[in-house]
């Protein structure tokens, strides 16, 4: 990646191979399995097969070591050819919220225990922050850790926990003193055959319906001290630290698929005929598709300067919430143009235009919503 | 205990108060209820003291009432270091 941010010939094919990759292997028979929601744990194992869990997590850990950057290419490249956007979500959802922060503050044990098995795709990670009465304010959760001995004790309710159905391991987040506010808040990692955690049902969404979510219920979950993930009340930091990763970099898969349904609209708008010529040559079809053409060349070097700050070793709170705002909401006007343009064909399932525009509609939500992106930069800014 | 006072509100001052003369943030003013600083601008200065001061701040020891207002941080501090108040 140059300062350009056109690829590397290195990168290029890293993002072809991935194309390749996503086309021949991923997301069959979409129409079908969005309808009935279901998560493919098949292609979640190709995904791991091909290394996207593992490419971050360094070597000694079992992952490929091989970055940032690359994985930043990588998405966008499985972005452009998978269709299943449910399945990059919770992929997205497994690395920045659970490898990462096992990653950056587990202990040696913790990192040897699990980190092989969440790269090699045997374990799907999940991350319990969100409460039914503690969203945007995350840190007013009421999820109680409370300490005896040599182990915590969890009580409380996760929601919108992303990948639960599935999962295998949880990074979830409590509160050892609510009267600490956010400095009581700690980190664990909970595996899902501990004794007093249940999953919930299966909740339905509006998109993303690949990617299973549910809640996760903690009854006299008894956690051993050894799987607490960092400092007792530092949970925030943890968090934190996820989010900016996560923020930051879970929509290189969506620059992917901007840029397949802006293909989609060109090659719809030169080839529908309407009146008598090519709807591309109405200006208000070509208006809408220059500026999905703009839109798209300018959430891509925010995305990718996520991947430089990082590899630098920087901290990138302002700019990870200037790429998630930004790039969450060009995509859900870049797929509803999409639409628009296809016009009653967009509109209907088997053409696959409206799932990515119900597929892109939670951007704007997870990881925080835009008016918290852009309460984030209001303080980055100094206000 | 003035140095660790100065110290904790130079920080304050630059981090999270920018344009803002160190004098008018009091020792006595609170910091974290008024919501000058939120839950990532607290453990940031849960972070410096400990850096800064080379001590170890337990989670019990960051509630409102320990850690609210630059008096009771640098009594905390001074605490911890051994020192006299």
């Amino acid at each position: 990646m140059t300062a350009g941010f056109d690829l590397t010939p290195e990168l290029e094919q890293l993002q072809e191979a991935a194309i390749e990759f996503a086309s021949k292997a991923l997301a069959h028979d979409m129409v079908a399995r969005d309808r009935a929601e279901r998560f493919s744990r098949e292609d979640w194992q190709k995904c791991a097969e091909f290394g996207v869990q593992g490419m971050p997590i360094p070597k000694e850990h079992g992952g490929l070591g091989l970055g940032i950057l690359p994985l930043i290419a990588v998405m966008e490249g499985l972005g452009y050819g998978c269709r299943d956007s449910g399945l990059l979500f919770s992929i997205n959802a497994h690395l920045w919220t659970n490898s990462i922060p096992i990653l950056i503050y587990g202990t040696d044990g913790q990192r040897e225990r699990y980190l092989p098995g969440l790269c090699d795709g045997r374990l799907i990670g999940a991350n319990g922050a969100s409460e039914p009465d503690a969203g945007s304010d995350v840190f007013a959760m009421r999820t109680r850790a409370e300490r005896r001995d040599d182990h915590y004790v969890l009580n409380g309710t996760k929601t919108f926990v992303t990948n639960a159905p599935v999962a295998d391991l949880f990074v979830v987040y409590a509160t050892i003193d609510p009267a600490l506010g956010g400095m009581g808040v700690t980190a664990f990692i909970v595996e899902r055959n501990t004794p007093g955690l249940t999953v919930g049902p299966h909740m339905e969404k509006m998109g993303l319906r690949t990617s299973p979510m549910a809640e996760v219920i903690f009854e006299n979950c008894s956690i051993p001290l050894q799987n607490r993930l960092g400092r007792e009340g530092r949970g925030v930091e943890v968090f934190e630290c996820s989010m900016e990763w996560e923020r930051g970099c879970i929509l290189a898969s969506f620059l992917g698929a901007m840029r397949r349904q802006l293909e989609r609209c060109i090659g719809h708008a030169r080839s529908r005929k309407q009146f008598g010529k090519p709807i591309g040559k109405y200006q208000s079809v070509a208006n809408r598709i220059v500026d999905m053409r703009v839109r798209l060349d300018t959430c891509r070097p925010l995305v990718y300067r996520i991947g430089h700050l990082k590899e630098q070793g920087k901290k990138a709170v302002l700019e990870a919430s200037i790429a998630k705002l930004y790039v969450s909401e060009s995509l859900v006007q870049s797929m509803m143009d999409a639409v628009q343009i296809f016009g009653g064909y967009g509109y209907m399932s088997e053409q696959e235009v409206e799932r990515d525009l119900r597929d892109a509609v939670g951007s704007t939500l997870y990881s925080g919503t835009s008016e918290i992106q852009r309460n984030i930069i209001a303080k980055g800014l100094g206000l | 205990m003035d140095n660790i006072k100065d110290t904790l509100r130079n920080y304050i001052v630059s981090e999270y108060l920018p344009g803002e003369l160190p004098a008018n943030l009091r020792d006595d003013m609170p910091l974290r209820t008024s919501g000058i600083l939120d839950s990532m601008a607290t453990l940031s200065l849960v972070n410096f003291v400990e850096r800064t001061f080379q001590i170890t701040i337990d989670a019990h020891e960051t509630g409102i009432e320990d850690f609210d207002r630059i008096e009771d941080i640098a009594r905390l501090v001074a605490r911890k270091q051994g020192s006299a108040v």
